[in-house]
């Protein structure tokens, strides 16, 4: 007895231990992915939540090992806590989530993506997003002109995206959309847009050929826009929108030129949302809706400047 | 005293883990689930860690094995995306662990390049060839045949706890065969008799007639298809396969090693010692994490561990050169 008392002792003196209290709740929070800035953000707003509801929260990060991800999830069931948390795809840890289904443990997914055995996913709507943007383009060009999409299929995130701006530049008879390109991702997307969109200015010369240009996501946006401040066509008042908000369209967009405006996603609200849900599940509750959407915000110049 | 030390410092540091953690963790640590659940979670580096044991008896060691885990999975489950049958696919794996080994063998030993720089070479051209096979992708969902997933989450059920069946995990069962070929081969045959001459005295081996070329050749095919075997056992727990997933074993096999070689009496490797250097490894994850110690905490205190143990160790053997009157 003495001995454990002392190794716990000099565990907890040099902070190695949380304390341990027997009436809180203990929430494991697991992801191989926490050195990806998204990720640290969500665990964030997920800590500051669980902080308010008093849980104990224990941040485990395997470091890209997914195996590790599995491993982690059956020690801390069997440690027993109340609930998991992760933040992968949940196809490649099938094994951890059986065995925290057969220990009784709820699992909700940060961005993960849909499970039967997950309780539920929370994160941001794609097709609510590319809603905003659409509407956006085809508001801004007052409903009549050529537009040019980027998309990409094969991932089907950005797929639902393309899905719902078909539909809204459908909707509106004068609107032509008079390409939809799918850029080369391998180098990040911006190089490959860029070229894309140069051979599109190329073969359109005449000024208003192209209204706007509607991106699934920032960089081939901010790809068009290079093309376009290239060609020397920056006065046209060619709209450009991107999704996702990243700091490089942010900077584009508070520049005030023709990258106009793209969507936040709110990683901190996404997090505490997680939290929100675990504490539904603990208390017994059975989630109706597994996919739980936190609301977006559009970003224009008006509020990437807003004091 | 040393000589004490140095004899089972190392395996009274190894009790005193798992003594401290069933301290600890009453209720969770010393149980048949919690302990089949360490099994199936080291059974990866088992594997890896017991064919590098192979190539470390005769002082060389094997960079490359991280790599070409990564390399089989993928390798695997391109052909599954190919419509191969899953036999056929893991045998094609295998086989470029086998080629992947023995070409490993003949830059060491034919040409004599040292293993580090060899090794280190390959482990480069093998990671390569993972991103290319794949081109940077991680492979899974659909295309990752079911039963091929399913082997991982299963085994044989040896009791029933209440609602819930205790198994007996497919990966242990795997790395136990692996460990049990590796004892036969280091510890019955001549095959390994000499193994251990070589990291004896390699140029007294050679003139006593031991063919080390052709040994140290071949005994790099050991690795090479231990790593296959393992990024196998990998793609399958996670059902999946991309070209970084294996990297990590290298060095924590290498580590395993390690820590085995302080529980032997003569500092040798011995595969059943490689094997309790695993276990130690797989205990502090498991304990440590249960024990809710931060992830960053828990890399710096395994490390620790490992130079805590091979010092005690090495410090052991120079006390008993000292009081040896021959020097």
């Amino acid at each position: 007895m003495t001995f454990r008392t002392a190794l716990i002792g000099v565990a907890a003196a040099i902070g190695l231990a949380a304390p341990v209290s027997a009436a809180a709740q203990e929430v494991a929070v697991i992801t191989p992915y926490l050195a990806q800035p998204g990720t640290q953000f969500y665990v964030d707003g997920f800590e500051a939540r669980a902080e308010e509801l008093g849980w104990t929260v224990n941040v485990i990060d395997t470091a890209g090992d997914v195996a590790a991800v599995i491993s982690r999830m059956e020690d801390v069931a069997t440690q027993g806590v109340d609930a998991i948390v992760i933040n992968v795809d949940p196809a490649q840890i099938g094994a951890g989530l059986q065995t925290a289904a057969d220990a009784g443990i709820p699992v909700v997914g940060m961005d993960a993506g849909s499970d039967p055995l997950v309780a539920a996913n929370v994160t941001s709507n794609g097709y609510a997003m590319a809603a905003e943007t659409a509407v956006y383009v085809a508001n801004r060009i007052g409903g009549e002109g050529k537009v040019v999409m980027f998309t990409f299929d094969p991932f089907p995130p950005v797929q639902v995206r393309g899905v719902i701006a078909d539909a809204v530049f459908g909707n509106f008879p004068d609107i032509e959309v008079i390409d939809r390109i799918t850029p080369d991702v391998s180098d990040g997307g911006i190089a490959d847009s860029r070229a894309q969109m140069e051979a599109l200015l190329a073969a359109n010369p005449e000024p208003g050929a192209v209204s706007a240009v509607w991106a699934a996501w920032d960089q081939p946006a901010l790809g068009a826009l290079q093309a376009i401040e290239a060609a020397g066509r920056a006065d046209e008042g060619i709209v450009i929108t991107g999704i996702d908000a990243n700091p490089q369209a942010r900077e584009a967009i508070a520049a005030g030129g023709n990258f106009e405006a793209s969507v936040a996603q709110d990683f901190d609200g996404i997090g505490r949302t997680a939290a929100d849900t675990v504490a539904r599940l603990i208390k017994g509750e059975t989630l109706v809706q597994r996919v739980i959407y936190v609301p977006t915000t559009l970003v224009t110049d008006a509020s990437v400047n807003a004091p | 005293m040393s000589d004490w030390i140095r004899r089972f410092g190392g395996l009274i540091g190894m009790l005193a883990v798992i003594g401290f953690f069933a301290i600890s963790l009453p209720d969770t640590f010393l149980t048949a689930r919690n302990w089949l659940n360490i099994s199936q979670q080291i059974s990866m580096l088992t594997v890896v860690a017991a064919t590098m044991t192979v190539v470390m008896v005769m002082g060389d060691f094997d960079l490359s094995v991280g790599s070409m885990a990564s390399l089989s999975g993928v390798i695997a489950a391109t052909l599954f995306v190919q419509d191969w049958s899953i036999p056929a696919a893991l045998a094609a794996a295998l086989a470029v662990g086998l080629v992947g080994g023995l070409f490993n063998g003949l830059v060491v030993s034919v040409i004599g390049i040292l293993p580090f720089v060899a090794t280190l070479a390959t482990l480069t051209v093998f990671s390569g060839l993972a991103f290319v096979v794949s081109d940077g992708r991680t492979i899974f969902g659909r295309d990752i045949p079911a039963a091929f997933g399913d082997f991982a989450r299963g085994g044989p059920e040896i009791a029933r706890l209440g609602e819930r069946a205790l198994v007996l995990p497919n990966l242990t069962l795997v790395a136990v065969g692996v460990v049990l070929a590796v004892w036969v081969v280091l510890e019955q045959t001549s095959y390994g008799r000499r193994l251990y001459a070589i990291g004896g005295n390699r140029e007294a081996a050679r003139l006593a007639g031991v063919p080390v070329m052709t040994l140290r050749l071949s005994a790099f095919a050991f690795t090479g298809v231990g790593a296959a075997i393992a990024g196998l056992m990998y793609a399958s727990r996670v059902a999946s396969a991309n070209p970084t997933q294996g990297d990590g074993l290298m060095l924590a096999a290498i580590a395993a090693v390690f820590l085995g070689m302080t529980l032997t009496r003569d500092g040798q490797p011995r595969v059943l010692a490689t094997l309790a250097g695993v276990v130690v490894l797989g205990v502090l994850d498991n304990g440590l994490t249960q024990m809710r110690v931060d992830s960053y905490v828990r890399e710096v205190l395994v490390g620790a561990i490992i130079l805590v143990a091979v010092g005690v160790s090495a410090l052991g053997r120079r006390g008993v050169f000292r009081r040896s009157p021959s020097r």
